[in-house]
């Protein structure tokens, strides 16, 4: 069997064409972060919560997240969702865009993973704030919105940049369910080709992930240095080291 | 919604022939994966600065890139380059019909793991007082043996964690072996769930036995975690 060699300006002339369909890639990946961040948000809030029943079901969840693959997440909403549906509002949803059924499971996935940063990060910030807030006569609301929240999202942010970048890497699932996204228009050129330049295409696809990777990267690490100026509490240093160690933690992340 | 309920305590017992093909991958990638991502680590701490930079390039490759392209290249790329190199030798060997697909995916995430383990072998070393080698120097042990009996076993005892993290992730991707025609949980499920069209019972199944392994490996973790704490 002859095999054709490396074609490198295929990777070049595929780019345009692929990145022609980044934005799919990017409203599943942006969507899915908002809404999970809101679901994570209430998460942590229920996992800090003194209610007990609250408190067990948070965390429940969060396990159970946390254990399943995202492309079983993927399918058992893909194939899940419209049955149920249909059988509680007699609702057919079994044409929606797809895009729609991978942001509703990444949603699931990503905001177990960010309720705990969240809930870590918060927990990092000295509670006596909290309380000399309160004590001074602002709100409840007013001491956790002006004072304990800020601080949160500056501890919150390295890991939460480290899951954004694990999510669009998970996001390139959504190609098995039939969305056209990157991958998927990738997959249609390969098709085209009759099964030909599959390692150009491939590769193509990973070059545009890694420099997304890079530059989220980058992006929080610069949002970090400036929002981190105005931190000063007493036990920075230790408080650092607290969240340092969930990160080791979380390293892998949802590595997939 | 009617969930057959039959066809899915059926298939949940057929999933479980899948569970030795994951544990495998699994298991031998991470063996694999130790010692490479160990030399990558004592590299980027102090040592070669070429392998240090090759390391930390191949450690953000790894880690910006999804496993999915990874997989797709690496089945695309492994048998035709394989094939090549056996016409080369001029041996008589059918790669693409008889290499057992596991083999490739123990490849995609041996490598992928070499990356992870790579960042949480390092924070283990450097949580280790460096004192500590010079001491073990300065009694009389040779480097090899500082590391091999006092700065692993504390390094260790702190990277647990983060390789029980690695473990249970490498469960759930090996779940995309199914890509590369492997017959682990995954693939048993999908195989099940097209030929009567029970989508949501086949995967549900599924979920529940990832759920159960993963929740085995976290307990086992937290044993040895408890065991070997008094290292620390």
């Amino acid at each position: 069997m002859d095999t054709r060699a490396f074609d490198a300006g295929v990777v070049l002339s595929a780019l345009p064409q692929l990145l022609e369909f980044l934005d799919i890639t990017l409203l599943v990946g942006i969507s899915s972060i908002v809404l999970g961040s809101l679901l994570g948000g209430a998460l942590a809030w229920a996992k800090l919560s003194q209610h007990k029943i609250l408190n067990y079901l948070a965390q429940l969840y969060i396990y159970i997240m946390r254990c399943t693959p995202s492309i079983v997440m993927l399918f058992i909403v893909f194939y899940g969702l419209p049955a149920l549906v249909e059988a509680v509002f007699e609702e057919n949803i079994h044409d929606m865009d797809r895009a729609v059924f991978a942001i509703i499971a990444f949603t699931l996935l990503f905001s177990a993973y960010v309720s705990e940063i969240f809930r870590a990060a918060y927990k990092a910030v000295p509670q006596g704030q909290y309380e000399a807030a309160i004590s001074i006569g602002i709100s409840p609301w007013g001491a956790f919105w002006h004072i304990m929240l800020p601080q949160t999202a500056v501890l919150a942010l390295p890991n939460f940049g480290n899951s954004v970048i694990n999510l669009l890497k998970e996001g390139a699932l959504a190609y098995t369910i039939g969305l056209i996204d990157m991958i998927g228009k990738g997959n249609l050129i390969i098709a085209q080709n009759f099964g030909a330049y599959g390692i150009e295409i491939y590769l193509a696809c990973m070059i545009v992930y890694w420099l997304m990777s890079i530059g989220i990267e980058k992006a929080f690490g610069l949002l970090e240095q400036r929002l981190d100026k105005g931190q000063l509490f007493s036990s920075k240093a230790g408080k650092k080291q607290e969240v340092f160690i969930l990160k080791e933690g979380e390293a892998s992340g949802a590595g997939l | 919604m009617e969930l057959d309920f039959d066809f899915m305590e059926k298939t949940f017992g057929l999933l479980w022939t899948g569970v030795p093909v994951t544990m495998e991958i699994t298991i031998v990638s991470l063996l694999l994966a130790s010692p490479i991502a160990f030399y990558f680590a004592l590299n980027r701490i102090k040592g070669n600065p070429v392998v240090s930079l090759i390391s930390r390039g191949y450690v953000s490759f790894v880690r910006g890139t999804p496993i999915v392209l990874q997989i797709l290249l690496l089945y695309s790329l492994l048998p035709s380059l394989l094939n090549v190199i056996i016409q080369a030798l001029g041996i008589e060997f059918n790669i693409f019909e008889q290499v057992d697909p596991i083999y490739y995916a123990i490849v995609v995430f041996t490598l992928n793991t070499v990356a992870l383990l790579t960042e949480v072998f390092r924070s283990a070393l450097m949580s280790v007082p460096s004192g500590q080698l010079e001491a073990g120097v300065s009694i009389g042990l040779s480097e090899f043996q500082t590391y091999v009996r006092v700065i692993i076993p504390q390094a260790l005892v702190t990277a647990l964690p983060g390789i029980c993290n690695i473990t249970v992730n490498l469960i759930k991707g090996s779940s995309l072996a199914f890509l590369m025609t492997v017959k682990d949980v995954m693939a048993v499920g999908k195989i099940a769930a097209s030929f009567g069209y029970n989508y949501i019972e086949a995967y549900l199944d599924a979920f529940l036995v990832y759920l159960i392994l993963c929740t085995i490996i976290q307990l086992a973790y937290a044993g040895a975690e408890r065991r070997f704490g008094a290292y620390r």
